[in-house]
């Protein structure tokens, strides 16, 4: 918030769009546009409108998405090669890997699946 | 393909004349009023080069003037709402002619009427919540033996990011459940993509209030309080808006 609290601020292009684009009351005109078959809705505006996504109407699904706070599928894949090989690198150097490393492989491999 | 159309903006009461400003809408376009059913709608006319089918369906893929169409479609809606209980219709509503939006609003009638009783003397704020910090720096153990560290660090982040989801959840839920109890009515929406926010944390919550105007003080002095309990700029205040989030009607 910039300024004092709870002082409005001014609305960004996204608010804007979610609502002249989603809300309001929808009356079937004459010229039938599907705003939600248009191309470039499907990449930026669909980001922002719930109808698309009835399953997540709710939307507290941010982590799922948010590479700052979950790796993704890919990226975590990449972590499990890494820390396998790291975990193999330490048992053949020590020989005696404790159960935190496995445990942590393990709790890796998991949030995979 | 030639001619024009007409592009309908929002429907309200009948206004007298002398209560109707020179408004401009998409494309400057004048705005004018039809009437029927007992409703007055807020139109202009169009240019069907630009607004029948496939060019709208060209121009919506073209951000600049999506963007610029959006702004000019919720200025004449907001410009109705400083007028008179304004109900908003979805962007690029279109019919052929002035009479076809009339055949709209006389298809309205009573529903629109009552839907605009119940909005009278209200407007709609909205209420964004981010994320704040999610996860505190786990310190960094160099060195050779750091191997179960590096395991145990990696391990602990992930038990911070699941506390830091659920912290998230809950205090959407709370700052929700407070201002609602506030508005006369509430809807969550989607919590918008940080790649069009642009900001450094997730939105948690997207929420659209209706607060009756002799109370706005109270959800103003509500959402302060929130404020003044997180970090700066975890809380975003919007509005106020018309009813955009409130005047679904169900189409017959």
């Amino acid at each position: 918030v910039t300024g004092l609290p709870g002082r409005p601020e001014a609305a960004t292009l996204a608010d804007v769009l979610e609502r002249v684009l989603d809300k309001g009351l929808v009356i079937a005109g004459d010229i039938r546009i599907n705003l939600l078959d248009i191309e470039l809705l499907t990449i930026k505006i669909r980001l922002l409108v719930a109808s698309v996504d009835k399953a997540r109407e709710m939307g507290i699904d941010w982590w799922e998405h948010d590479p700052t706070l979950s790796v993704g599928q890919r990226d975590l894949a990449e972590e499990n090669r890494a820390l396998r090989s790291r975990v193999a690198e330490l048992e053949s150097s020590n020989g005696s890997a404790s159960d935190g490393s496995k445990t942590g492989t393990r709790s890796a491999e998991k949030r995979a699946t | 393909v030639t001619g024009t159309a007409t592009y309908f903006y929002a429907v309200t009461r009948p206004l007298p004349p002398d209560r109707r400003p020179a408004l401009r809408g998409v494309g400057g376009t004048p705005v004018r009023w039809v009437h029927d059913g007992g409703l007055a709608g807020l139109v202009s006319t169009v240019d069907l080069t630009e607004y029948g089918e496939e060019a709208l369906a060209a121009h919506l893929e073209d951000l600049a003037w999506l963007e610029r169409t959006a702004r000019e479609h919720d200025e004449v809606v907001q410009a109705g709402a400083r007028l008179t209980t304004t109900l908003p219709l979805r962007l690029a509503t279109i019919c052929t002619d002035d009479d076809s939006a009339r055949d709209r609003l006389r298809r309205l009638g009573d529903r629109a009427l009552a839907l605009l009783d119940r909005l009278d003397g209200r407007e709609e704020w909205g209420v964004k919540l981010f994320a704040t910090a999610a996860t505190a720096p786990v310190p960094e153990t160099a060195g050779a033996a750091s191997g179960t560290a590096y395991l145990q660090r990696r391990r602990q982040q992930m038990v911070q990011r699941d506390v830091a989801a659920d912290t998230a959840v809950r205090a959407a839920d709370e700052v929700y459940t407070r201002l609602a109890g506030v508005a006369v009515d509430a809807r969550r929406h989607r919590p918008q993509d940080q790649r069009l926010t642009g900001a450094p944390l997730p939105m948690v919550l997207n929420a659209a209030f209706l607060v009756d105007r002799d109370r706005v003080d109270d959800f103003r002095a509500a959402v302060a309080e929130f404020a003044a309990a997180r970090p700066p700029d975890s809380i975003a205040l919007t509005g106020p808006w018309p009813p955009y989030s409130f005047a679904a009607l169900e189409e017959s």
